[in-house]
């Protein structure tokens, strides 16, 4: 599991995130549970490379983040897509999936 | 759009960085806090919840350090924490910081003041459009050399007959002042006289009026002058209607036409108050050659080309004047013309200012790395606490970049300061010197040099202390380990520092030698009593008669004041103000046209010249008042030098014998030799011995030349009273004119060396530095070595070695340095003094005893720098030392 979660690269890890919060806004430890959910545990990603991600796309303005009263009554920060946000996660899966593409291309060349 | 936002965020999270720690801290808990309840939810215990949510999710400062990475401001963060942990550091050793920024600033500060002179004087083009295509003329006789002026002949036809041109021009070449009168007292003003073309040649626009156009140098044009700002202010009282009025230059009224922008100055390198039109008569003969001429080059038109179109127009110029010698053009680039005599001693200068600088960044790195050694355990601890060694590394070369951004400020300051008054002191002969200024290339040059030397001087210290082993400094006691890397590299800052401060001290000592030579070279004249003045008398005085019994008159009149032992009027002054040279024939030589030319210095005086400046009498008789030469059909006396009589009358008696003077030619006069005198100094006190003719003042001939004389009075007085006293006989006689440069001979025989004395005194300032800093560094070094053996020290002292064995052992590694220090230095002086050979007077630049001298110099203050540490050592109490941790 440790391995493969290293081996999440940055830029994969924001469209994950982006992903995630395209259905809905989320507070971390959702979002976290969400990729590993859907994903069938094969992304588990660890909180060193989580937060800094949120910060990094809170910076390019693709999140917007608020706080909130969550599930148990406590106050939790809230992570939601923006509109450029939105935009930019098209521009990613777009990519990622021409990369796709080309790689099974390749491999079963 | 991206950046603006995340700048943004990023300035928000520097300016409210308590909040954003706190969010993110109460962000990571709850994120915990979410794990442990879906664990309990799952069916964990809390204890157990808490303790695998913890330890999967891992370290929280770890996190908490990874988010806080991400996003600029972290950077700028860090370094402010860098700046303000430098800055307390600093604090603590208040006396090496001191040093250190003090060496910087020296360094820097130095560095700064020569580079912007040499960069306005050297290297930025002159103040004029296209200056690179203005070219000066200097022309020399065939087969000879040199870039000398013209005369009127070959200036007018050069002028009227050259394509290669847009426009060319001229000026006197004679050092220029005109008598101002009729505006109060009368004086003499700077000034010089111009061709018509001057300014449009220059591309000079006025500030108001006009230049002058062609044409208007012609004979018979009216006399028009332009004036400078300072002029209209000072003498004309910034009159608005100032254009059409009209000045008396030299007896001549001149009409106002223009008024030059404050800046300009050419050709001169002091401020000139007016330019007046030279009008061009038509010559009778070829020379007097005394016309500096320039052009501006058309593109396109090479300078080879432009100097053969030249000599095709020199030789019909010669044609026309068969007697005259054929001249051979030469043009040069106006800079290079007016820096020639400069450059060599800026470049000098720069050079030796470099060395200096390196030799202070050596210094501080040198103190750098002996604090760092110092500082190890503290490294080793930070290290092991997680700092990356980029890091330490960076936070080290902080420290460094912030002592030299301290002392490159102060030293700019310094460099300001030095530069002002580089302008004030600094010899009137270095052309350019009103265009330095602290620019941006020398701001831009500053910084760099800053910024460049803290990060050099950073490097080593900082690679070094952070290359030590982790487990080492936290074991052993921190005195006695010594990084083996930083005492290497500290004995060669050393052996670096004695080298460079070698350098710069035998090259100054070599200029104090050649200048001590040159100071006491003979001027060939007894200056001790001798006051002399500058007197011109207006064209009125052209007429032969009236100028002679002017002066005659004057002559009496000054005699007869009080303590006056003798009076004399010249035409060249020594040490260095000589205003005619010409060619002559002695009987018998023959005319070979194509005989190298004879040239000697020509000095119209009255009789009484050589007995006031004390010049001895060798063979024969001085000039007498009742000599009868002021008719044509009188003989022509004239008075020879020693040289002139050794090399020309080698064994025999001269006096008696005759010569020609001016273009070999048959027909002239003949001239009898009455007397020999003692050799005497015209052309400056390093000028070789060239032989004199002195002719009656008022000699047929001569007399309407002479209206431009010295006065020489040789007189006990004072001088002050003396010179009031001759303005007013002066003033009786004729109040036009004015009694100018008023200077005792023993001031004008400073003067001459002015520059040299400059250059010496400079270069020795540099090098003083330079040793300073080399002492202050090899002490530092010495001392931390010393401290740093302190337990070493203490075990020997303990087994029983003497102050004597400790002395010697502390000594001796300093004697290393130093001899390896003095050997590289000595070899770099060997082949670098070679570049001081054109500054030197009779000095060889392998002059044994100034090698010799400033090797015992620096030797003896660099031992007295390690004795008084390696005292310190010899008082170490080992019950103390060792002890100690």
């Amino acid at each position: 599991m440790a391995n493969s979660t290293a081996a999440v690269v940055q830029g994969t890890l924001d469209m994950l995130v982006l992903k995630t919060l395209a259905l809905q806004p989320m507070h971390a430890y959702g979002i976290a549970q969400r990729i590993k959910q859907i994903s069938q545990g094969v992304f588990d990603v660890n909180p060193g490379s989580l937060f800094p991600a949120f910060k990094r796309l809170e910076r390019a303005g693709w999140l917007a983040s608020e706080w909130r009263a969550s599930e148990n009554n406590r106050r939790a920060k809230y992570y939601s897509l923006t509109p450029t946000g939105k935009k930019q996660l098209k521009a990613e899966t777009r990519d990622w999936k021409t990369q796709m593409i080309a790689i099974s291309r390749i491999l079963e060349a | 759009m991206r950046f603006i936002h995340s700048f943004l965020e990023g300035v928000k999270a520097l300016l409210h960085r308590e909040t954003v720690d706190r969010e993110l801290n109460d962000e990571l808990h709850d994120y915990i806090q979410c794990a442990i309840a879906e664990k309990v939810r799952n069916g964990a215990t809390p204890e157990e919840a808490l303790r695998s949510a913890r330890v999967e999710f891992g370290s929280i400062e770890a996190v908490k350090q990874e988010v806080r990475t991400t996003g600029w401001e972290s950077v700028v963060e860090s370094f402010g924490q860098d700046v303000r942990y430098c800055i307390r550091i600093l604090r603590k050793s208040p006396l090496f910081t001191a040093v250190a920024i003090a060496t910087i600033a020296i360094g820097i500060g130095a560095t700064t003041a020569m580079f912007s002179v040499v960069d306005a004087v050297l290297l930025r083009p002159l103040p004029f459009p296209g200056s690179q295509r203005l070219m000066m003329l200097g022309a020399h006789a065939r087969g000879g050399t040199g870039m000398k002026a013209i005369g009127i002949a070959d200036f007018t036809a050069w002028r009227d007959h050259q394509n290669s041109f847009e426009r060319v021009a001229a000026f006197d070449g004679a050092a220029g002042t005109f008598a101002l009168s009729g505006l109060g007292d009368p004086e003499k003003v700077p000034g010089a006289g111009v061709t018509a073309d001057f300014f449009a040649a220059l591309g000079v626009q006025p500030l108001m009026g006009r230049f002058f156009q062609p044409g208007e140098d012609r004979p018979d044009a009216p006399a028009l002058v332009v004036i400078s700002p300072q002029f209209w202010r000072d003498h004309l009282a910034s009159d608005p209607n100032v254009l059409g009025r009209s000045i008396v230059l030299d007896g001549t009224p001149h009409t106002i036409v223009g008024v030059t922008p404050g800046w300009f100055r050419f050709p001169s390198s002091n401020p000139i108050d007016v330019w007046a039109v030279r009008t061009l008569p038509h010559p009778v003969s070829r020379p007097p050659y005394s016309l500096r001429a320039f052009g501006r080059l058309r593109p396109g038109v090479s300078v080879r080309a432009a100097e053969a179109e030249f000599d095709g127009i020199a030789s019909q110029v010669s044609s026309q004047y068969p007697s005259s010698a054929d001249l051979v053009g030469h043009l040069v680039p106006m800079k290079e013309w007016m820096v020639e005599n400069v450059s060599t001693a800026l470049f000098v200068l720069l050079g030796a200012i470099f060395l200096l600088l390196l030799l202070a960044v050596v210094n501080v790195a040198s103190l750098l790395l002996a604090r760092a050694t110092l500082r190890v355990r503290e490294v080793a601890v930070r290290m092991a606490l997680g700092a990356s060694r980029r890091r330490v590394v960076r936070q080290l070369l902080t420290e460094s970049v912030l002592l030299s951004v301290a002392g490159g400020a102060i030293g700019l300051l310094l460099a300001y300061l030095s530069v002002r008054a580089f302008m004030v002191v600094g010899p009137g002969r270095i052309p350019r010197l009103q265009e330095v200024a602290l620019n941006c290339s020398v701001l831009l040059f500053t910084s760099l040099t800053c910024v460049g030397s803290g990060i050099l001087f950073g490097l080593a210290p900082a690679f070094i202390a952070s290359r030590t082993k982790l487990g080492e400094p936290l074991k052993r006691s921190q005195r006695s380990m010594t990084s083996r890397d930083a005492h290497r590299a500290q004995r060669a800052f050393v052996v670096a520092q004695v080298a460079l401060a070698l350098l710069l001290m035998i090259g100054s000592g070599l200029l104090v030698r050649s200048f001590l030579r040159l100071r006491s070279v003979d001027p060939g004249i007894r200056a001790d009593h001798v006051i002399t003045a500058a007197i011109a008398l207006p064209k009125s005085y052209s007429d032969a008669p009236r100028n002679t019994q002017f002066w005659m008159q004057f002559l009496q009149k000054v005699q007869s004041l009080p303590g006056v032992t003798a009076v004399g009027i010249t035409m060249s002054l020594p040490p260095n103000l000589l205003e005619i040279n010409n060619p002559f024939t002695v009987e018998g030589q023959g005319y070979d046209r194509n005989r190298a030319l004879q040239l000697a210095e020509e000095v119209p005086v009255s009789p009484d010249y050589f007995r006031s400046l004390g010049i001895p009498l060798i063979a024969g008789r001085f000039f007498s008042p009742s000599d009868r030469v002021e008719d044509e059909h009188d003989p022509m006396l004239v008075i020879i030098n020693e040289t002139m009589a050794k090399r020309y009358f080698p064994n025999q008696d001269p006096v008696g014998r005759r010569i020609q003077t001016g273009d070999p030619d048959p027909k002239a006069p003949w001239e009898t030799i009455v007397g020999v005198v003692g050799d005497v100094k015209y052309s400056g006190l390093d000028a070789a011995p060239a032989p004199t003719l002195y002719v009656p003042f008022n000699e047929y001939g001569w007399s309407e030349w002479s209206r431009e004389m010295y006065l020489v009075v040789r007189s006990g007085e004072d001088p002050g009273t003396l010179a009031a006293a001759i303005c007013l006989e002066l003033k009786n006689m004729d109040s036009s004119v004015p009694l100018a440069q008023v200077r005792t001979m023993e001031q004008l025989l400073d003067e001459s060396v002015m520059e040299q004395r400059f250059r010496t005194w400079l270069l020795g300032s540099f090098a003083s530095l330079a040793l300073l800093l080399s002492a202050i560094g090899i002490y530092a070094v010495v001392s931390y070595s010393v401290n740093q053996r302190t337990q070493e020290i203490g075990v020997r002292i303990a087994l029983g070695a003497k102050s004597r064995d400790v002395l010697a052992m502390v000594l001796a590694e300093g004697f290393w340095l130093l001899a390896a220090g003095s050997l590289l230095g000595i070899s770099g002086a060997l082949m670098g003094t070679r570049l001081l050979r054109t500054l030197l007077y009779s000095t060889s630049t392998t002059d044994a005893l100034s090698f010799a001298a400033t090797v015992m110099i620096l030797c003896g203050v660099a031992l007295l720098a390690c004795y008084i540490p390696a005292r310190r050592a010899t008082r170490v109490d080992p019950m103390v030392a060792l002890r100690a941790e």
